[in-house]
């Protein structure tokens, strides 16, 4: 038994090593982008010479209509001002990313920093939400998403839109 | 029980089983952000968990994945393989049980098929570990 307790110990404090090393070496590698994550800085470049960017992280249809049912996020349309008035997901607000540079101070007075962002535009081929996020990051929003599938999807489904 | 098949044929789960999860991190370990993006789908860890478990993860499966392939320490690697499918199990029968539309991100972006084969996948990786622990466990010195 002693020998069982011992071999169990010994197990244990191997595995312990090996994430512990992991953990170290993961963290290492990783630390601009978990430094760019955790502080809200957009950009960084990468130890290789590769321009690496604090992005906003995608969210799937279930988990947009999950937050927007709980009304635990903030909907951002990064389309243009006439898309947005041919339809938009309910509740959201218009900021056009070719308006950002004028937009997001004026946003930034009125949402607090720690407010969950939900970004679309006009679904997985569209840039502009990513490109809008980055720079909601860089203001020093700290939770930025972006739905993938933008408008399309959200109205295939049948989920509420607003128009205006 | 010691038939030398037996031992020959858990070498060979052990050495593929290995040879799967350095895959599985060479894969991710470039695209941090794109698997923090796969991790941030299941809606579980708030907005910096999902990027430090990205950082971490793919160095663990690449640590656990050398053992497995050379042998050496097999036991505490297969024993963290098994306890992270048993996680990824966990995570991904949740995930479905919540209506989610996750994508494993288990070989890196978009390449993992629905969840349901990916459970099937983690499974069997479990029962590999299990194999190979068993066979470790024989080999410790009394």
């Amino acid at each position: 038994m002693l020998v069982k307790r011992a071999d169990i110990i010994r197990l244990c404090a191997e595995m312990a090593v090996l994430v512990a090393l992991a953990f170290a070496v993961g963290v290492g590698w990783n630390h601009r982008v978990l430094l760019n994550a955790w502080s809200g800085r957009a950009t960084a470049t990468a130890p290789a010479g590769v321009q690496q960017v604090a992005i906003p992280l995608p969210l799937g249809l279930m988990q947009v209509k999950e937050l927007f049912d709980k009304r635990e996020a903030v909907m951002i349309d990064a389309r243009d001002r006439n898309s947005f008035s041919g339809g938009h997901i309910k509740g959201a607000m218009a900021m056009p990313l070719s308006e950002a540079e004028t937009l997001i101070p004026e946003f930034s007075g009125r949402v607090p920093k720690k407010a969950m962002l939900v970004i679309y535009c006009n679904g997985y081929a569209c840039e502009d939400s990513v490109e809008l996020g980055k720079k909601l990051i860089s203001a020093g929003y700290s939770s930025v998403y972006y739905f993938d599938g933008g408008l399309p999807a959200w109205r295939d489904a049948g989920y509420p839109l607003g128009k205006r | 029980m010691n038939n030398p098949i037996v031992k020959h044929l858990v070498a060979i789960v052990r050495i593929v089983l290995g040879a799967i999860f350095l895959y599985a991190a060479v894969l991710k370990i470039p695209d941090t952000a794109a698997f923090a993006g796969s991790i941030a789908a299941f809606l579980v860890l708030p907005y910096f968990g999902n990027y430090l478990v990205a950082a971490v993860l793919p160095w663990l499966e690449l640590f656990c994945g050398i053992l497995l392939v050379t042998g050496w320490r097999a036991r505490p690697a297969a024993m963290l393989i098994a306890l992270l499918n048993l996680f990824f199990i966990v995570a991904l029968a949740a995930a479905m049980a919540r209506g989610l539309d996750v994508d494993c991100g288990c070989f890196g972006k978009g390449k993992n098929g629905p969840p349901l084969l990916a459970i099937g996948r983690d499974l069997l990786f479990l029962a590999m570990a299990m194999l190979v622990i068993w066979q470790e466990s024989r080999r410790v010195p009394e």
